[in-house]
């Protein structure tokens, strides 16, 4: 019997994508329901396409949230990665298949035309179409089981993985924006600085469109607030800079520093054009009311 | 021993005059972590973030004991009075 070990690493890409989400704070863990209702039938529950309306009661059983992968029509992209697709922009799993039809990976994703778009710019060659399950009413639970409920429906047809959702594999993971390094402003504590810290401060804010000082690294925040900013950041697709309060080897003396310079006296600190934005409330304001993309990417 | 919520009230009274204030001890009792609303005349013709730079600012002294302060609102009266009505839309249209 073809299984799928759920606790393993093959779950990473889509946890990656979810984590860089805002709010999403407790991690995705995959581990235990599937073993706990080991009994459940895919094909004997009523599945509903995405595209039909909201006037069904929704259900408890989650795994009737999205289509069967099998009876999902696939959505074939153009070539030209420039020209639109017609994929939907809503929460969901979605499944990716090259241009022989092989799946490549299944994934889980806030915004599944972002996520798709993404695949195709970084990976055009593996991506031919795609099949969509939109979930309506996204939660934790429901959005699991849609992606569980693909994974082993492939898996009980080919008796393997997709090769995008192998261990190991970091094809489809989110690279461009977790790529970056954070700012180091010294080489390291030992080198005595020939300009005053301030001054670093000031040329990093201002030769930089975009610099959040967070507490932690980008791609592992400290702090519940510094990890909301770089969500809301990433989420938006803002291409930023991070500086690392806390790293006390490379920006030594920075904290107090920077309080001062800015006048405020938490972190994050999110600049803007070498301007004070704000910290973790405001920027969440402005998030909410939708300003994050229209200020940061003009 | 951290601050109390009665200090931080009492600070941003007396500093910021504001017609409504709520604030919420997130820390756990340990003094050190706070979550404010606050609504005054002073935030008038202010940006967020001069907003925020005079809670904080009012906040000078606790500030150095507090390590979290989340400011959810920091409003005009009037601004206050919109957000309370739209958000009862069921009492009006009942």
């Amino acid at each position: 019997m073809a299984t799928i070990n759920l606790s393993s690493t093959h779950t990473f890409p889509c946890l990656r994508s979810l984590s860089s989400l805002p709010r999403n704070t407790p991690a995705l863990s995959f581990n235990s329901q599937v073993k706990a209702k080991p009994s459940l039938s895919l094909r004997s529950i009523s599945l509903k396409p995405y595209n039909t309306g909201s006037d069904k009661p929704r259900t408890w059983l989650v795994a009737s949230a999205v289509k069967n992968l099998g009876e999902t029509d696939p959505i074939v992209l153009p070539g030209n990665e420039e020209a639109a697709a017609e994929v939907p922009s809503g929460t969901g799993v979605y499944a990716i298949y090259d241009k022989n039809d092989e799946l490549q990976f299944i994934g889980l994703s806030r915004n599944i035309a972002a996520s798709v778009s993404a695949h195709r710019k970084s990976v055009p060659e593996l991506v031919g179409s795609v099949k969509v399950g939109v979930v309506d009413e996204p939660d934790r639970e429901t959005l699991t089981q849609a992606w569980k409920s693909w994974m082993e429906e492939h898996i009980k047809g080919n008796g393997k993985v997709p090769p995008g959702n192998e261990s190991g594999n970091a094809t489809w993971m989110r690279q461009p924006l977790k790529k970056k390094a954070d700012i180091q402003l010294t080489p390291g504590r030992h080198v005595q600085l020939t300009i005053p810290l301030e001054e670093l401060i000031d040329k990093l804010v201002k030769e930089n469109k975009v610099v959040a000082f967070i507490k932690g690294s980008r791609s592992a925040p400290l702090c519940g607030f510094s990890q909301r900013v770089i969500g809301i950041l990433e989420s938006e697709g803002v291409d930023y800079e991070s500086v690392d309060v806390l790293d006390d080897e490379h920006n030594y003396g920075l904290r107090e520093t920077l309080k001062k310079y800015s006048n405020w006296p938490t972190f994050p600190q999110i600049y803007l054009n070498g301007e004070l934005v704000g910290g973790c409330d405001i920027l969440t304001s402005m998030y909410e009311k939708g300003e994050v993309a229209s200020s940061f990417k003009k | 021993m951290g601050v109390t919520k009665d200090q931080v009230e009492a600070s941003l009274k007396a500093k910021l005059n504001p017609s409504h204030i709520e604030v919420i001890d997130t820390s756990g009792g340990c003094g050190a972590s706070f979550e404010i609303e606050i609504v005054s005349e002073q935030f008038e013709g202010k940006r967020l973030l001069e907003r925020h730079r005079m809670v904080n600012a009012a906040l000078e002294e606790e500030m150095k004991e507090i390590h979290a302060l989340s400011i959810k609102k920091a409003v005009t009266p009037e601004q206050w009075k919109q957000q309370q009505e739209s958000t009862k839309p069921d009492a009006a249209a009942a």
